[in-house]
């Protein structure tokens, strides 16, 4: 694996190395990186070399098919002589090497590129103006700047049935391919499923599935981003509109926590689609289909646009003034007897303002924005022995490990980004993957395709599994000594999880748990845990043995346990937590959390309660209690974007604001804070959820009032030591990663109890 | 004061002078006498009448004159335009919004995959520069001789693809295979 052929040429993925080489492009002498294409060394110095296949995130491998990028090449002797070669060389293949001669604008090459495009249109429809590809399209861009006028082809144009449904989200039109194998390639390099082919030969060739079934891949949608003719088009934006139409607008992919570098496509208060923004640090150029195609909601019908209140089963209209003076009167009434759930979907000034809400105002501390049986980053053990509550490494950093161990986790699921760089770092940077997976939850992942472990573990037995990880560790001397660690407990702890024994426990073979430990033992290594582990009943002595295996293996910053909703991380620095402020500062007295709160309504002590977006019939584990909790509990008011089954059984709901309209920050997985920009309103009447929190306690009598999200990110840095130098300016383009302010501390080694599954109890996912 | 006894005095002076029934009458009789000269002139047609009796007579518009738009269809009856929205992006006004959709062998508007579903001209706002029609590939968009385009209220200004396209040929509309004949009842007279 280590010594792949395939690389990727980015000049900012593979920084300049000390090796460069003299080469003159155009009479312009430059030096650049040895080997490095010279589409990339071209754009240098500002040459431009046109192309269709060439993508710099792609292998160069099946490269150089659509023959756009000729150039002419010379190498010069040692003597001084220039000889050049006698036929014109791809570009995108063509090597940097000393002493190159190259030109581009020779009367030969402008010949060619002609040619070429000719050929390409031979069959190329000219149906542009039906074309959703149609004003941004590099085929139409690349015909104006160098292609012939006229074509000498005057035969019928080949026909094939246009509008193909390829997969669920992408539609494929045969006539319109020119087989530059972008996205054959895409889904070889990148996303990993190897679902489309070249199929045929020569003229016939054409792009397809294997015996023509669906094409199902979880990130589909990038395919339509990457082909450079309208062949491969959205099903959703089908004929929607053209990219004139369009005015954009800057956005956080609000479908998972990654958060993906997105732009809402809209016209007048519809989204049209979502396009990927570059951020190298976080999504490269690429998103997921859920992400893709998953922001329809934003302009749905089914959107509330002025408050509801239920009146004898039924719903009415009510004013804001209205609204407000209920809430007034019923949290007035309920005094310090009320709780807050939600926030992991709202912005960080939201959710500032949502806990200043109940703190201040209220004074009430019953705020949680968890639903899951997961309880961290608040209670994790990660923090106390390795400084970090959720995640150690960076998502770019997953790229540079050497091993990245899995744990209970359909990475591409659960956090789509994070499984492209996981992908990225075993096909082009030569990682090792060992994939460990609970059984029950599934056989197979998409990791499983690309790892070189496949760990199939007895649910509930994964502090064995590690356990027995780390014996091997010890037996074999694989643990460095470190720095003021003593080993000796954990090693006489582990003594007796031999791979035997743990393999009798969890089902996994010994040779494989042998095979992980030596993986891990590479150094430079990071720990992905996903769902079957933060809802696992005993997650707190999983995460225990995870800080153990990294401390050992030497990477105490290699830990990752992310949340997976959107802005569940920033709602948690926000400190919507029952037991920590903003910023993790324990409170004097902890108040309920998510099933606290939901017992004390179910059992109808509960004055009040307001819910912040958070979907409790669909995402609480337990449905039964929320259903009771809904329905016992005296009042509830909810912030709700639509009627959904959880607000439909509120009292009042308050129509609020989604990410496209309003301003925020939110704060991804691994603690990026980033910026969302409001880009429509689609009623005059929706609010966003913090002034929603402002105007009511200004009504109860609380604080200075906000006047905007800005507004409330200036407090945040006041009150947040870890945000303070953080302005919304700095955060530019790419967002800033927030730091803990304290120095790391120093690890500590700790065993945890293992507890057999039947006392355990098996994992609850 | 100065001003009342200046209007006293004006007043005095046009009374004397209808005093004297000989200077108004020659006065009244020469400029009656000019269009009295032009009438007869133009009715033994010595002179063109440029005078056009709008809006029982209407001018004849140049050839390539550009007024109110009109949306065209083929001979068969099918709508000239594929939604392409090429015409907005010409617009320098931003007056046209167009929305597209598929078109399907049971409802087809157009020949090919796309028709306008929605296609709208803001006539406050359109200049009559004609790019839209430069714009369109199929011809579909083009501006006419119909000039009378006041209004008296700003929605009406707002056309719609229903005002604008041309009215479908009686027959071309309707597929002959969505004809069904219905045999008349006999037994109901």
């Amino acid at each position: 694996m280590s010594e792949n052929k395939l690389t990727q040429t980015d000049a900012t993925l593979n920084p300049p190395t000390t090796d460069l080489v003299n080469i003159k492009i155009n009479g312009v002498a430059v030096k650049v990186p040895k080997g490095e294409n010279i589409i990339e060394s071209a754009r240098r110095v500002g040459v431009d070399i046109p192309y269709f296949c060439y993508h710099p995130r792609l292998s160069k491998g099946d490269a150089a098919n659509c023959r756009m990028c000729l150039i002419e090449v010379a190498s010069t002797a040692p003597d001084g002589s220039v000889r050049k070669m006698p036929k014109p060389q791809a570009a995108c293949t063509m090597p940097a090497s000393e002493g190159l001669v190259v030109e581009t604008e020779t009367p030969a090459i402008i010949k060619d590129r002609k040619g070429i495009l000719e050929f390409l249109l031979i069959n190329h429809p000219l149906d542009c103006p039906v074309c959703d590809r149609g004003g941004e399209c590099p085929l139409q861009n690349n015909t104006l700047f160098y292609g012939p006028p006229t074509s000498r082809f005057i035969e019928e144009k080949r026909h094939y049935p246009k509008s193909y449904p390829l997969s669920e989200h992408v539609v494929f039109d045969r006539e319109r391919c020119i087989q530059c194998a972008r996205c054959t390639r895409f889904t070889e390099d990148i996303s990993g499923d190897s679902q489309l082919g070249f199929l045929k030969r020569g003229a016939d060739i054409e792009v397809g599935s294997f015996a023509s079934t669906a094409y199902q891949s979880k990130f589909s949608g990038n395919v339509i981003e990457l082909c450079p003719v309208g062949a491969l088009l959205s099903r959703n934006y089908r004929f929607k509109a053209r990219p004139w139409d369009l005015l954009t607008q800057k956005s956080i992919c609000t479908q998972c926590s990654n958060g993906c570098n997105i732009k809402y496509d809209y016209r007048v208060d519809k989204i049209q689609r979502v396009n990927a923004r570059l951020n190298e640090d976080v999504n490269e150029e690429w998103t997921c289909d859920r992400g893709k195609f998953g922001h329809d909601y934003i302009s749905a019908d089914s959107r509330l646009r002025e408050p509801l209140v239920k009146r004898g089963g039924k719903w009415h209209p009510i004013s804001w003034t209205e609204a407000y003076a209920l809430v007034a009167e019923k949290f007035k009434a309920a005094g310090s007897n009320v709780a807050g759930i939600g926030g992991a979907n709202a912005t960080n000034e939201d959710n500032f303002a949502f806990q200043k809400f109940f703190r201040e105002t209220l004074k009430s501390s019953n705020i949680d924005h968890r639903l899951g049986a997961y309880q961290g980053p608040g209670a994790g053990p990660i923090f106390s022995r390795l400084g970090y509550h959720t995640t150690g490494t960076t998502i770019a950093e997953l790229e540079s490990a050497k091993t990245i161990f899995l744990l209970g986790t359909e990475l591409a699921d659960e956090q789509p980004i994070l499984f492209l760089r996981v992908r990225k770092a075993a096909r082009f940077k030569g990682a090792a993957i060992v994939n460990a997976l609970d059984r029950a939850v599934a056989d197979t992942t998409s990791a499983s395709d690309f790892a070189d472990v496949d760990l199939l573990y007895r649910p509930g037995t994964e502090v064995a599994l590690l356990n027995g990880v780390l014996n091997v560790l010890f037996s074999k001397e694989l643990v460095a000594a470190q720095d003021g660690l003593d080993f000796s407990g954990l090693q006489s702890a582990v003594a007796e999880w031999t791979p035997e024994k743990a393999a009798a426990e969890t089902g996994v073979s010994a040779e494989s748990i042998v095979r992980a430990a030596e993986l891990l033992a590479r150094g430079s290594v990071a720990v992905i845990a996903g769902k079957t582990v933060t809802e696992h009943a005993y997650y707190t002595d999983i995460a225990a043995v995870l800080a153990n295996l990294v401390i050992a293996v030497g990477s105490p910053a290699g830990l990752n346990i992310p949340v997976t909703d959107f802005n569940a991380q920033g709602a948690a620095d926000m400190g919507v937590l029952p037991d920590y402020g903003p910023g993790y500062t324990p409170v004097a007295s902890a108040g309920l959390n998510t099933r606290g709160i939901l017992q004390a309504a179910a059992s109808g002590s509960l004055g009040a309660l307001w819910i912040v977006g958070a979907e409790l019939l669909e995402q609480y584990a337990d449905t039964k209690l929320a259903e009771s909790a809904l329905e016992n509990c005296q009042f509830i008011v909810m912030n709700a974007l639509s009627l959904t089954p959880t607000a439909s059984m509120a009292d009042l709901i308050l129509p609020v604001a989604s990410a496209a309209e309003k301003d925020g920050t939110v704060t991804s997985c691994e603690r990026r804070i980033q910026r969302i920009y409001r880009a429509f309103d689609i009623s005059g009447n929706v609010k966003p959820d913090w002034l929603v929190f402002t105007e009511v306690a200004e009504l109860l009598g609380g604080g200075a009032p906000y006047v905007s999200a800005r507004d409330i990110w200036r407090d945040i840095a006041q009150t947040i030591p870890t945000h303070s130098s953080i302005t919304l300016k700095s955060l530019g383009e790419s967002g800033i990663r927030w730091q803990y302010a304290h120095p790391a501390p120093k690890p500590t080694v700790a065993a945890a109890p293992y507890k057999a599954p039947a006392a355990a109890g098996t994992s609850r996912a | 004061m100065g001003f009342l006894t200046d209007l006293t005095r004006r007043v005095k002076e046009t009374q004397q002078a209808l005093a004297e029934p000989a200077l108004g009458t020659k006065a009244l009789a020469t400029g009656f006498g000019i269009t009295f000269k032009h009438y007869l002139q133009q009715q033994i047609k010595l002179r063109p009448t440029e005078t056009i009796q709008y809006p029982e007579e209407r001018r004849e518009q140049f050839p390539r004159t550009r007024w109110r738009h009109v949306l065209t269809r083929y001979e068969n009856g099918l709508e000239k335009c594929i939604g392409c929205s090429l015409c907005a992006g010409a617009c320098p006004a931003r007056c046209i919004y167009v929305q597209a959709s598929e078109n399907s062998d049971d409802n087809r508007y157009s020949p090919g995959e796309r028709y306008a579903v929605k296609y709208e001209i803001n006539m406050i706002r359109c200049i009559f520069c004609g790019f839209c029609q430069d714009a369109c590939p199929t011809g579909a968009i083009v501006l006419r001789k119909d000039f009378e385009l006041a209004d008296y209220h700003r929605d009406d200004f707002l056309y719609t693809k229903e005002m604008l396209l041309e009215p479908a040929p009686i027959t071309g509309l309707i597929p002959l295979t969505a004809i069904t004949v219905v045999e008349p009842a006999a037994s109901s007279h």
